[in-house]
């Protein structure tokens, strides 16, 4: 008996001094060019890197790392420029002529022509599950080092597409592709393990300036993991969430990311009724003065103070910072005009102190998404402060498979936000199929003119002021004084464990997705 | 030697007590099923404040006025963990119906109705039980559109194997006692029979039987819920506390899992003490002791 546990103690001796030893090896060998990232296992590209399933150019846009792109977003969100030297736009907004470099090598050592660029909107065309290319006729390569994109419809915002579909090699291009990509990018990816990790290196020949982080790991794992990687100091950034955010550590700092990655409710405007066995609409929220009274009714900086730990800004629409928001959207939270509008509208307090108008009782059932404990708080805050209002709210967790054709008829809490004003239009404007929009049953022919006429536009900065005016003209529009058919509650920041002396470029507005928009600029991040 | 120490043990504890074995059962017995009604009519009264947010109050670790603690969204977890548990008892007692009535019926079927039901029964038994448990339940529970409905449905349908077979066995035993075979012989219909002369004999074992699929029950209600597959989440069911527990474990919350876990455990436990205590109060055998 002894002599077993004089064995389990040395055994124990050798692993802890093990242990340790590989604890002093990793911090004595100070990497210089090296930087481990977490994401949320979500950011996992299912499809592999490619950008026709959904690689930079899909529901969270990002730049693609390992491809170039034809333009890029400046960190005011302008247009830059990546392989294009120039654009224009033909009169009628159908065709986009794109000049390219000449200079530009694949990593397998071909040059990038236009061809390539053609083939990879062709095929995005064809392919592309996740993105809407759909007003795309046809690319074609004139020459070398230009390409025309001839459109179907007029499409002003074509350089924010152009600036996240990253161009592949028609040449070694096949249905494996997005496993072994190969691109034109600062980044190759060297090596992919599946359900756990991609690495990328520095690419030697990349045309722009030299990347200064040579090696990025992208770890994949849930927030708590990634908190847990932290603190045992393995990673050097690590992402994580507004619940975890007071945790403090040794060696890391909490650096926060401004966001437009909104989260907001939507309120259908149409009354009840059925449609092929779904309920659209709702009577309760069909009164646009329940919709007005709930907009300046929620206190927007506690519920940021609250579930956010402070880490958030107040959300008044969509597409809050974007070059193409409007300002009038701001509201002033103001509880009793809310009580007033509802008072004024008819819905007058009954005996158990909820609503009731002709027989309709003042009641909201919030659905939010259920694996998403944030979105879960803002709900239960929102039912929380509209029982204030005299509205009795419910809350319900769902899967996305339920949630679409549930948020037809009853408050959702969704996140959005995009580089793209493309957003608007996919939320606010009427499908020709149904004459209402997509996601929340809401119809304004108004609205609907400005954002036709916005893409009609050949202008880019022209068709700001269109978009613009679709959220607010001075008499109808989608803001407090107009329909208000969504309410918009806050912009979640994004939030990092990030290892003292690294130096993160400066970022821009991240869109919706707490994964790859951190690393836009990896290459420029440097160890101090 | 083990026979001995026990005896040594009950001797002391006679003296000690001055109960008997059957009166320390019996205690037991009613003290366990007074928990679990005290569970049950607690979550009853305890549904508003489970579901209560209120950000004024969160994170607060166990005192006297929240004695499990609150979570991350202000929510008082003893009221959380009642309910939750509450919840738990019910889906496990209309599950554990369900089965119980299926296995009985399909076990009386399987001994009584031929070999070829009998074949039947047996192959459906072999069948079920050969599927992982948990998988099953997964199946069942997704396929019935999940929620309270779908996990009743699962557990039912998949815990009902054993108990059938238990039950087949001693159906077929008792078909060939004397008694039985001269009832047979002086005319008595297979009703008669059945009711009778089979049913007191089963009776205790299907009690017992039905008793002892409740810890399964709730285990796996709380183990299917934990895995994403059962209730919806803002319910207060004890897999999802023990889920969401699971997120927080690492910033020190430790009170989100432990408390949530222990009464679990202690429920499950009543249910095996009562299921105990009774097959030793009701078998012939050991009554007597």
């Amino acid at each position: 008996m002894k002599k077993r546990m004089l064995a389990l103690f040395s055994a124990v001796c050798l692993t802890v001094s093990m242990a340790g030893g590989c604890i002093s090896v990793s911090a004595a060998e100070e990497k210089k060019d090296e930087v481990i990232v977490t994401m949320p296992v979500t950011s996992e590209p299912e499809a592999g890197f490619d950008p026709a399933y959904g690689w930079g150019a899909g529901e969270h846009v990002h730049e693609p790392l390992i491809q170039s792109t034809l333009t890029i977003t400046n960190t005011d969100l302008s247009i830059g420029m990546d392989l294009a030297t120039d654009y224009s736009v033909s009169e009628d907004g159908l065709t986009w002529t794109v000049k390219i470099r000449d200079d530009v090598k694949f990593t397998d050592g071909e040059p990038l022509t236009a061809k390539d660029v053609a083939f990879t909107y062709n095929n995005c065309r064809d392919n592309s599950s996740v993105n809407d290319f759909s007003m795309l006729e046809e690319a074609v390569a004139t020459d070398d080092t230009t390409v025309e994109f001839h459109l179907n419809r007029a499409f002003s915002i074509w350089p924010y597409t152009m600036a996240v579909v990253g161009i592949v090699p028609e040449h070694a291009y096949d249905e494996n592709y997005g496993q072994n990509p190969v691109g034109s990018g600062r980044y190759i990816m060297k090596q992919w393990d599946k359900g756990q990790q991609v690495i990328f290196e520095a690419n030697p020949d990349y045309y722009g300036e030299e990347p200064s982080m040579k090696k990025v790991t992208v770890l994949f794992m849930e927030e708590d993991a990634a908190l847990a990687a932290a603190q045992s100091g393995t990673v050097d950034v690590a992402h994580t969430a507004a619940s975890y955010s007071d945790m403090e550590f040794d060696g890391y700092s909490l650096f926060n990311v401004v966001t437009v990655d909104n989260r907001g409710l939507n309120l259908p405007a149409a009354p009840a009724e059925e449609k092929d066995g779904v309920v659209v609409g709702n009577d309760f929220t069909s009164d646009v003065n329940v919709r007005r009274a709930i907009n300046i009714g929620i206190d927007r900086d506690e519920m940021i103070e609250n579930v956010l730990n402070g880490y958030g800004t107040p959300a008044y629409s969509v597409c809050d910072k974007m070059p193409w928001y409007n300002d009038e959207a701001v509201t002033e939270y103001d509880p009793e005009e809310a009580v007033k509008i509802l008072e004024d509208a008819g819905w007058k307090a009954g005996d158990d102190g909820i609503r009731e108008k002709d027989g309709v009782r003042a009641e909201l059932n919030i659905l939010y998404p259920a694996s998403d404990s944030v979105r879960q708080a803002l709900a239960e805050d929102t039912k929380n402060q509209l029982t204030e209002l005299g509205i009795a709210a419910s809350t319900e967790g769902v899967d996305w498979d339920t949630a679409y054709s549930g948020a037809l008829s009853q408050p959702l809490m969704w996140g959005w936000g995009a580089h793209t004003p493309m957003e608007l239009y996919n939320i606010y404007h009427t499908m020709k199929e149904t004459g209402t929009a997509e996601y929340s049953p809401y119809a304004n022919e108004t609205v609907d003119k400005y954002m036709d006429e916005a893409l009609m536009c050949s202008d880019l900065e022209e068709s700001y002021d269109l978009w613009k005016k679709a959220q607010w003209d001075g008499e109808s529009g989608i803001t407090q004084e107009g329909d208000i058919p969504w309410i918009w509650l806050c912009n979640v920041d994004h939030l990092y464990f990030v290892r003292d002396g690294l130096k993160i470029a400066e970022q821009k507005i991240h869109p919706h997705g707490h994964g790859w928009s951190i690393v836009n600029n990896v290459d420029q991040w440097s160890w101090e | 030697m083990k026979a001995f120490a026990k005896k040594q043990k009950t001797g002391l504890t006679l003296k000690k007590s001055g109960w008997n074995q059957r009166q320390r059962l019996l205690f037991w017995l009613i003290a366990a099923v007074l928990f679990l009604m005290a569970v049950c009519i607690g979550g009853m009264f305890l549904d508003e404040a489970a579901k209560t947010t209120d950000f004024s109050r969160k994170n607060i670790a166990p005192c006297l006025a929240y004695p499990f603690g609150t979570d991350w969204l202000g929510r008082n977890m003893f009221a959380r963990t009642i309910r939750g548990l509450s919840i738990s008892i019910v889906i496990g007692i209309s599950a554990a119906a369900v089965s119980a009535v299926l296995a009985f019926i399909l076990g009386v079927v399987s001994a009584t109705m031929g070999k070829a039901a009998d074949t039947m029964v047996t192959w459906f038994i072999d069948l079920v039980m050969g599927i992982p448990h948990m998988l099953l339940l997964i199946l069942v529970c997704v396929a019935c559109g999940r929620g309270l409905k779908g996990v009743i449905l699962g557990v039912a349908l998949t815990h009902w194997t054993s108990l059938a077979r238990l039950i087949r066995g001693e159906v077929l035993q008792l078909k060939e006692q004397q008694y039985i075979k001269m009832a047979r012989k002086l005319g008595k219909s297979n009703l008669y029979i059945a009711m009778k002369h089979m049913a007191p004999h089963l009776f205790p074992q299907f009690v017992v039987g039905l008793i002892l699929l409740f810890p399964h029950a709730i285990l796996h209600e709380s183990g299917i819920t934990f895995l994403g597959f059962g209730l919806s989440n803002e319910q207060p069911a004890i897999g999802i506390i023990l889920s969401e527990a699971m997120k927080y474990m690492i910033t020190g919350k430790w009170w989100l899992a432990l408390f949530p876990g222990l009464m679990l455990v202690l429920t499950v436990v009543c249910f095996y003490a009562i299921g105990e205590n009774l097959r030793k109060l009701v078998d012939p055998a050991s009554a007597h002791k």
